[in-house]
């Protein structure tokens, strides 16, 4: 555990020339940075959709829309109209915000699978329409000047999650953090004892939607292109989902030990050989294990409440098969 | 001028009719209760007050403001607190923290902060009999606790009327008399109260007015012991064969009692 | 004048194939209470057998449909009994969940066999249709349209007239009732679903015969059919009808407005969706859910 945080910690104070002077591994590994970075912004990823999904208790399956309107934001105000990319980064959790306000009402008054799905296809439509249209680049894409620096991205996604995970910390912890669990344990009791559901709803959509499109700002930049396929990908979509639940829906630290725990596992797959489809299949496999062994995530084994054991998984199984 | 005044109300569901021109009106200091049998419409006629179902025509009024149709939320605010016939608390948090949240989202101005919720709930868990079991999670009560937690969080609101739902429903005897003991206590402190209840004893003994529902239509109303001796009444419950054979037979042609 | 008319044919041709898509999905919704995000990759292995079935013994695309049936039945009763049976009464986030990894093995075992080729079968009559004045009805589509009605027939059948399909009904209405009167619970919703899976199976082979077929071409489809439910209503097998018709005509009238084009599939399934909800959220012809 010190070990990784050191390194973290380590890591603005140094540039690759020094560490690799100094002989320290990791920090002189390029491919390090890569999957940290990658690991950091889907902290905030999880995180975002920790606090729709896991705090109030609509599970959205489309906030992968926020993160490609971020990006998209990035993109347009950089690419197209040469807006620096700080002053981009500023607008593209506000306008990812904004689009949630205006979906959010509608669609937060569905419950259930209604919702869920909505948000589905408002997650495939937002990809599409942006796809078809050739002020945005089409399917050709946004390309962007590219910054050549790993220490920067890595810092700033991870400033990006420690935002993540100080809101929610901070939310869980005031009124409007006690609404929204209300919100998710009983809507109508809620409703009677006093809480505005329907602003409390789309509060927590809303800031959702900014963690999300932020993270989807700062990785347009960093990967110097913005397309359909690299930013409204559904297999994004399913990871942000996967990794908060997997580490915990409604727990701070769930979305930070799904994202770790995650991305490593499919970095592991990707590397063996086949790539993709093999870590597609592990992906779907991991899905279905966890949903089935593991509902409430990793994270249960970390309050000292429950232990890793078949008893465990037994247990499991019987409180939610038929 | 009463507190609630409830005029013509009338809510359809698809091609049943579950109120229809309900008219009453509650004052400061009251206890109603409101009896009929099962279907009656009395739940429909709280949700309708308390802004969970839309009235399809009629008004509600408090303090003379038309309340009708209002958000859930803002009815709330206004002093209105319920308890739910099957419970709703909120599991994942301690008895507690269910009641501090009533204290935390129930007053208009001044809203509290979690600690201060806290506290105010501890001197209502005394209250309605449940101060030793601040710290047990909701699922570890039993259901005559878990009514109470239902009305405790409902007090939390500081909330000037109470409408109580069934809050008697699947207790036994002794279990109704402490819970008879509760509502008094809460009457004392200044709340009015409605209550719908099933168990006769509670109308008699701590409702100053009954009001009776029938099919979604008022009945009677007025003193419990007048309501509860009223044909029509009794007619209601078990049918009017029941009622004839419990009325004083009609004296014979000389007006001598047969 | 006669090319709305064509469009209008054409919408209503299109609208057979989403009847036939959406029926079983419709139905594992109803009684199970899954939205079963895997229902496109089910079509999709439907398509994948018919083109086997075509490419290496030269089965007509209309023969195969059987064998889809069979095929995907197997497939669904062990998927329901084996896996989703075990999450059924956890929240429904679970389900969505579970039937979206299945989604994703499928897609991606798919890939392994098939690579994302598009494939495509082409029975010697694929050019040629019906000519009606001015107006051309494909056979295939025809066909197609046909075989849903058929589907539709078939399902209404077996809840209706069958013992089974009373524990069907039975299950979907109340879950504790039906084991009361001794229903095996597990054995009806694995078959359930292998029904539903069936339909899709058929499905796919219908679609086979007019769009190229790639392991993730399914996708759009649980989306569509997901619309097709809502908008007809669900709860019977007349609303999917509706609601696959009315859909196959939105999209084909739609499309044919000016500024949009055929990319735009999800989007208008999800507008149409999201209008449903929040104006009829029962449907065309569906009961309150």
């Amino acid at each position: 555990m010190i070990v990784p945080l050191a390194y973290v910690v380590l890591a603005p104070l140094t540039s690759i020339d020094a560490a690799q002077q100094a002989g320290l591994p990791l920090l002189t590994d390029r491919l390090w940075f890569r999957i940290a970075t990658t690991v950091a912004m889907f902290v905030v990823m999880a995180s975002g959709w920790n606090i729709i999904g896991g705090l109030t208790g609509y599970a959205s399956f489309g906030n992968i829309a926020f993160f490609g309107l971020g990006a998209y934001t990035v993109g347009v105000l950089v690419a197209n109209r040469g807006w620096p990319f700080p002053l981009a980064l500023l607008v593209a959790p506000a306008l990812a915000a904004l689009f949630a306000l205006i979906v959010g009402l509608p669609l937060l008054r569905l419950r259930g699978h209604y919702f869920a799905v909505a948000t589905l296809g408002v997650g495939v439509a937002v990809g599409e329409v942006i796809n078809n249209t050739s002020q945005l680049g089409a399917s050709t894409g946004l390309t962007l000047p590219i910054v050549r620096s790993d220490l920067l991205f890595f810092y700033l996604m991870l400033a990006a999650a420690g935002v993540a995970v100080l809101t929610t910390w901070i939310i869980l912890r005031t009124r409007f953090g006690y609404g929204l669990l209300a919100i998710r344990e009983n809507e109508e009791a809620a409703a009677v004892i006093g809480v505005n559901t329907t602003f409390y709803k789309v509060a927590a959509f809303c800031i959702a939607a900014a963690l999300t499109g932020l993270a989807g700002g700062i990785f347009a930049q960093w990967s110097s292109f913005v397309n359909q396929e690299n930013v409204f990908a559904i297999s994004d979509n399913v990871q942000m989902i996967l990794m908060a639940v997997v580490g915990g829906a409604g727990t701070v630290l769930g979305p930070v030990a799904g994202a770790i725990a995650l991305e490593l596992l499919i970095q592991t797959l990707a590397g063996g050989g086949s790539g993709a489809v093999y870590s597609q299949i592990g992906l779907g496999v991991l899905l279905a294990a966890c949903v089935i062994f593991i509902p409430r995530g990793v994270i249960d084994f970390f309050g000292g409440r429950s232990r890793l054991s078949l008893r465990y998984f037994r247990r499991t199984l019987r409180e939610t098969s038929v | 001028m009463s507190l609630l005044a409830v005029r013509d109300l009338s809510k359809r569901f698809g091609g049943v009719n579950a109120l229809t021109g309900v008219t009453f009106g509650v004052d400061e200091g009251d206890v109603l209760g409101i009896i009929g049998p099962n279907g009656a419409g009395k739940t429909t006629l709280l949700n309708c007050i308390s802004g969970i179902y839309r009235p399809d025509a009629g008004d509600i009024r408090w303090n003379s403001a038309s309340i009708t149709g209002m958000a859930p939320y803002r009815i709330a605010h206004l002093g209105i607190g319920r308890t739910f016939q099957i419970v709703r608390p909120f599991p994942s948090m301690t008895v507690r923290e269910n009641t501090a949240m009533g204290a935390l989202f129930g007053r208009p101005h001044g809203h509290l902060q979690p600690p201060a919720a806290l506290a105010e709930a501890d001197e209502v868990l005394e209250v309605v009999g449940l101060g030793e079991k601040g710290h047990y999670p909701v699922l570890r009560l039993t259901v005559p606790d878990r009514k109470r937690l239902e009305v405790a969080r409902a007090l939390a609101m500081r909330p000037r009327l109470l409408l109580l739902d069934e809050v008697m429903a699947g207790l036994n005897d002794v279990e109704v008399e402490q819970a008879l003991q509760m509502v008094r206590r809460v009457r004392e402190s200044g709340v009015t109260i409605v209550l719908i209840e099933h168990v006769m004893k509670v109308i008699v003994g701590i409702c100053n007015r009954a009001l009776v529902l029938h099919f979604g239509r008022t009945l009677v109303e007025g003193p419990p012991a007048e309501v509860l001796k009223d044909r029509r009444v009794i007619e209601a419950y078990l049918g009017q064969r029941y009622a004839r054979d419990l009325e004083p037979p009609p004296p014979d042609g000389e007006g001598n009692p047969r | 004048m006669s090319q709305f008319a064509q469009q209008v044919v054409l919408g209503l041709l299109l609208g057979g194939v989403y009847v036939a898509v959406a029926l079983g999905f419709s139905l594992v919704w109803g009684i199970l209470n899954i939205v079963n995000l895997a229902h496109g990759a089910l079509v999709i292995v439907g398509s994948y057998i018919t083109w086997d079935l075509f490419a290496r013994l030269h089965i007509d695309p209309f023969l195969s449909l059987p064998v889809d049936a069979l095929a995907l039945f197997v497939i669904g009763y062990t998927l329901q009994r084996g896996v989703i049976n075990r999450v059924i009464r956890a929240p429904l986030l679970f389900t969505f969940l579970l039937t979206f990894g299945i989604n994703l093995v499928i897609v991606s075992l798919l890939l392994l066999i098939f690579t994302a080729d598009f494939r495509s079968v082409t029975p010697s009559y694929s050019g040629s249709g019906l000519h009606l004045g001015s107006v051309i009805i494909p056979y295939i589509r025809l066909g197609g349209l046909v075989v849903a009605l058929l589907l539709a027939g078939v399902l209404w059948a077996i809840l209706n007239r069958t013992r089974i399909g009373a524990a069907i009904l039975a299950v979907g209405a109340d879950r504790d009732a039906a084991q009361l009167v001794g229903v095996d619970l597990r054995h009806i919703y694995a078959l359930t679903f292998a029904i539903g899976a069936a339909f899709a199976g058929v499905a796919g082979g219908i679609i086979s015969t007019f769009q190229s077929i790639t392991p993730t071409a399914g996708d759009p489809y649980t989306l569509q059919a997901f619309a097709v439910v809502i908008l007809g209503g669900l709860g019977r097998v007349s609303a999917t009808i509706a609601g696959g018709l009315a859909f196959g005509l939105i999209e084909v009238l739609g499309q044919s407005a000016p500024g949009l084009g055929s990319g735009y599939a999800n989007a208008i399934a999800f507008v149409v969706l999201v209008a449903v909800l929040v104006v009829r959220p029962r449907g065309l012809l569906g009961r309150l859910a």
